[in-house]
């Protein structure tokens, strides 16, 4: 090579060899400085480029097989770092070439690129990692949420309805305060965890609401096969089959509410699960069936089945162990039913009847379109049941329905409502709710969401099949210590009527149902006959006198605070649609949602939850669109109440006017 | 060395080689090359340490530089439980690519006990795989001796 041409080429970085002989190269460049800063020695004239590095003698050998193929193009190393005699390290990249037919060895240090690839690759894993971290931080937040719920809310519900058990026992004036100032305590507890709670679910919105849009949903089945194949070694060795099957109706669609990797954790703890009791031979099956709306896992064994000694809550509790101590720490589980029940599913797991058990799970479907989630926040189920129709008031009585697993709460409450006059069938998971309610009639069911066997949610769903599309279902309360907004609205949509934060207390149930307050309150009803004191039924918006307790003043009251207070907020509404404000038009939206409710307005309500929701999903365009729906159906209901606040007045007038046409008389003897 | 970014492997070698540790995250771009001589059955060896970078979504593996080799440590980070399922995925590819090598598995960072992610599940599996496993702490110095030598024995085994 000539001088020129060599010294062109030390210029551009790069130092040009020619094999020569075993494993020896011949310079044809004149070193360039990066490469005598770290083989001083070079060039020589003849070189055993193996000896200098380790990584260029593994990669002579692909060079060499290159050489001898005679192909065209290149062979390139990747990138790899020698250091100097005085530490500095030099990254490099050899290529091996023909020039002329002649095979050629270039050595190369990309320094400028490579550095800026280092800083790029620094930065992107650090940001990696500082992901990875804030979603721990998120993991150990929801742990420590449910152990406030479970931990301080359940012996308060006990508390609380004891307290009130006591009051009503007739007490003297003196014994009265000092239990008001127990529950006053207790209400001050309440207040507290709940406001630790509302904190730690505005911290977790964010992730939250990332995990139901559409763009990040997970797909069961992908997931499904995904742990399945990192599982299958394990379960091959164990001599296991592992199989996976998914109905056809879902049409390849198993988008559900989720995340990705969380879901996959779901997977593996299951399938390890059912590994750890799956004696060699035998076969644990995955099967996925269309639920319309969700989707459900089930994972199937062919173990011992469940531990007798331990009960399905127990199972997914916090360090919850077989008694066999299989060196679990207890937190698998745990971890399932946390993230599936914060993602709105549920979970649960049964003996088979042959033998083993299934482990399932069910989450909903993720909204994969704008219209899907209208479809989500606006269920196309009957509305809730408008009370007065499932309440028989005029005989005092109502038929209520309790399951909970807690049995000193159930026993208090029963003992509540019993003292009330009410009819109570107690029962300890939902399975005996089912039983109970398909052999009996009630007005009332209050479940608990989270019960042995079947779950509240999984009970509400089955009553509600059972009684079809008829209005005439019993009024479902779901009783819940996971009481955040969030909560309130997941519990709402999968189709309870209302939803009472655990602990809950008497006053809570008698507002929501608008029961009378005590025995006396019913036996002291008034001795005219009740039509004869109240406006015509037709003029009210429907159950709305018995939903404030027949108080006709207090409804008043509401009216007028409602007429006052709405136009307000519908305005400052469309306001704030305008600014784009999303927690403004959510919190708006939900003050609105509670006065529908409040004033028997289903229309409304669904709307404004609607509106809501949107505001949350910051969803401008739609919330404009829904908010002349919501602003119409508002509309009506004022008209309404001011049209029976006109005729309660005249009916009072009359009243008065009849009265004074009589007292004349009673006068005259 | 084999793993997931940010698992130590870098930090192992050098706590081995030049016995330092920095606290300090810096990524590995390429392949960094040491040596070291060891004994190993009265017998002195020099162990050519092949520093891969950790494979994520930004770089993956060129299993050329796996030519030659006498075996590896797949490294995982103990507070991530994500670097176990990489370490399962690297060590089955590694057998496609290259055959069954010697190997020792090093579950790394065993100083941040508060943060440990590798819950009995892992253990479980890791059980069922039959891998030689060693908890270490490049930070400490715990088992990376160990790690290395036990690598040592089963390569010359």
């Amino acid at each position: 090579m000539s001088s020129l041409l060599s010294l062109f080429v030390r210029e551009l970085g790069y130092a040009l060899f020619q094999p020569h002989g075993k494993g020896k190269f011949i310079a044809l460049t004149e070193a360039p400085v990066w490469l005598r800063d770290l083989w001083p020695s070079l060039p020589a004239p003849s070189i055993d480029l193996s000896e200098k590095s380790a990584f260029l003698e593994n990669f002579l050998d692909e060079a060499r097989a290159f050489w001898d193929s005679g192909r065209g193009g290149e062979c390139r190393s990747e990138t790899w770092i020698e250091s100097t005699p005085e530490g500095r390290e030099v990254p490099l990249q050899a290529v091996a070439l023909h020039l002329g037919a002649k095979p050629v060895l270039a050595l190369h240090s990309p320094d400028v690129q490579f550095h800026e690839q280092v800083r790029t690759l620094q930065t992107a894993r650090n940001s990696l990692l500082d992901h990875e971290r804030l979603l721990r931080e998120i993991q150990k937040k929801e742990i420590l949420l449910h152990c406030i719920v479970h931990d301080l809310s359940q012996p308060l519900s006990v508390m609380h309805v004891a307290l009130d058990c006591l009051t009503e026992e007739g007490l003297d004036a003196k014994t009265k305060k000092i239990l008001e100032l127990g529950k006053s305590a207790s209400d001050q507890q309440e207040s507290m965890i709940r406001e630790v709670l509302q904190m730690f679910s505005a911290d977790l919105r964010v992730t939250l609401d990332a995990d139901r849009s559409a763009t990040s949903a997970p797909d069961l089945r992908k997931s499904a096969d995904s742990v399945l194949t990192s599982l299958g070694p394990a379960f091959e060795t164990k001599k296991v089959r592992l199989t996976l099957d998914s109905s056809e109706s879902a049409n390849g669609n198993w988008l559900v509410r989720g995340e990705e990797s969380r879901l996959r954790r779901i997977f593996s703890n299951l399938l390890e699960n059912a590994l750890r009791y799956s004696p060699p031979g035998s076969r644990v099956s995955i099967t996925l069936e269309d639920q319309g709306n969700s989707c459900q896992v089930n994972v199937d064994d062919q173990g011992p089945g469940l531990p007798p000694d331990l009960r399905p809550t127990q199972i997914f509790g916090l360090f919850s162990k077989g008694k066999e101590g299989s060196g679990k720490a207890g937190l698998g589980m745990y971890f399932c039913r946390i993230t599936v029940e914060r993602w709105g599913g549920s979970i649960g797991c049964t003996s088979l009847p042959e033998k083993g058990a299934r482990f399932w799970f069910r989450l909903p479907r993720a909204t994969v379109a704008s219209t899907e989630h209208r479809k989500r926040i606006a269920p196309s189920r009957p509305p809730a049941p408008a009370l007065q129709r499932a309440i028989p008031l005029e005989q005092g009585a109502v038929r209520i329905l309790l399951a909970d697993d807690q049995e000193d709460i159930r026993l208090l409450t029963t003992h509540q409502l019993e003292w009330h006059g009410h009819k109570v069938t107690a029962v300890a998971n939902g399975k005996e709710a089912l039983d109970a309610a398909s052999h009996g009639e009630f007005d009332v069911v209050l479940l608990d969401e989270q019960m042995p066997i079947v779950g509240g949610v999984e009970t509400a769903r089955k009553i509600r099949e059972a009684c079809g599309k008829s209005a005439k279902h019993p009024c479902l309360i779901a009783l819940t210590g996971n009481s955040t907004d969030e909560d309130r609205e997941r519990l709402l949509s999968e189709g309870f009527d209302f939803v009472l934060a655990k602990p809950f207390r008497w006053s809570a149930l008698n507002d929501l149902l608008g029961f009378s307050t005590s025995k006396k309150a019913t036996t002291a009803a008034p001795s005219l006959p009740r039509q004869t004191q109240t406006p015509p039924a037709a003029t009210l918006p429907e159950g709305l006198l018995e939903r404030v307790g027949g108080d006709e003043k207090l409804l008043r009251q509401m009216i007028r605070t409602f007429l006052k207070d709405t136009p307000k907020r519908i305005s400052s509404l469309q306001q704030q649609i305008r600014h784009k404000n999303s927690h403004e038009v959510a919190s708006l939206a939900h003050a609105i949602h509670g006065s529908a409710a409040i004033f028997g307005a289903p229309e409304a309500g669904v709307l404004a939850r609607q509106l809501q929701n949107l505001g949350r999903d910051s969803d401008f365009p739609r919330a404009a669109q829904v908010y002349v729906l919501l602003k119409e159906e508002i509309a009506k209901l004022e008209q309404n109440l001011r049209g029976y606040l006109r005729r309660e007045r005249s009916f009072v007038l009359r009243t008065l006017r009849k009265a004074r046409r009589v007292a004349p008389k009673r006068s005259r003897q | 060395m084999l793993g997931s970014f940010a698992v130590g492997k870098t930090s192992l070698v050098r706590r081995y080689v030049e016995s330092i540790y920095s606290d300090k995250y810096q990524t590995t771009v390429g392949v960094k090359i040491m040596k070291k001589v060891a004994q190993s059955h009265d017998h002195e060896v020099t162990l050519v340490l092949w520093d891969i970078y950790g494979e994520d979504d930004f770089q993956k593996m060129r299993w050329t530089s796996f030519n030659g080799a006498s075996g590896f440590l797949l490294v995982a980070d103990g507070t991530r439980r994500a670097t176990f399922d990489k370490a399962v995925e690297l060590e089955q590819k590694s057998r496609e690519e290259v055959g069954q090598l010697p190997f020792v598995f090093v579950i790394n960072k065993n100083d941040l006990v508060d943060e440990w992610e590798f819950d009995s599940s892992i253990e479980d599996q890791i059980a069922t795989k039959g891998w030689t496993t060693l908890r270490s702490s490049a930070k400490t110095g715990e088992n990376v001796d160990q790690a290395f030598s036990l690598l040592l024995g089963k390569m010359m085994d």
